[in-house]
């Protein structure tokens, strides 16, 4: 397995974990609207993420065998928040707008802390070689 | 007017996304191509380049939406 696919597959599992917290706001609090925006965001910032992976593995797959790319789909991402806008701008008492947006970006930031996580692990095991 | 600054806040953001992800994605089949042994550190950087890139169309996209419907 590929250090992109391992970093895709504990990507999912944070994001997973990140889900079931929502799910369980939503559940025992009060502010149901905004676990629900949450909730709808991070959905669809899953689905996100698992295109840019497949699309990214089979652009990979491309290069190695040196044949044309793929196109990226980054307007089938960029439609898919457009939905998450849609959904949250029609039913305003459900989803509460601001955290769907913060929903939509979780799986944006579980790339980046996940980056700076492996980067300073790589480090100090650099560090312990030496 | 909504509809215009919707317009222009998409058409902005989709130009610099496609700029970005075309810089990311030459400059890393040329890393490929220089160094073969670098392939799986420079997809992965790759790959988070394009997820950061595409935050902003996206944000975008939703601050379009909520221009338009105000």
């Amino acid at each position: 397995m590929s250090e992109l696919q391992q970093s895709i597959r504990r990507q999912r599992m944070y994001l997973f974990y990140l889900l079931s917290i929502f799910v369980l706001g939503w559940g025992f609090t009060s502010a149901q609207s905004v676990f629900a925006g949450l909730i709808l965001g991070t959905i669809l910032s899953m689905c996100n993420h698992w295109l840019i992976s497949r699309r990214m593995l089979r652009f990979n797959k491309a290069v190695d065998n040196d044949l044309k790319p793929p196109r990226l789909g980054t307007s089938t991402r960029i439609a898919t928040a457009a939905l998450a806008a849609i959904i949250a701008l029609r039913n305003p008492e459900q989803f509460h707008m601001i955290s769907t947006i913060v929903g939509l970006m979780t799986a944006y930031a579980v790339i980046m802390i996940d980056f700076v996580i492996q980067h300073f692990i790589k480090r100090m095991i650099r560090k312990e070689v030496k | 007017m909504g509809f215009l600054a919707a317009a222009i806040a998409v058409g902005l953001a989709a130009v610099g996304a496609g700029v970005g992800n075309g810089l990311i994605v030459s400059k890393t089949i040329e890393g490929v191509a220089r160094q073969p042994e670098a392939r799986s550190t420079l997809q992965t950087i790759m790959f988070i380049g394009i997820a950061l890139v595409e935050a902003i169309p996206i944000i975008a996209v939703v601050i379009a939406f909520m221009a338009s419907a105000q």
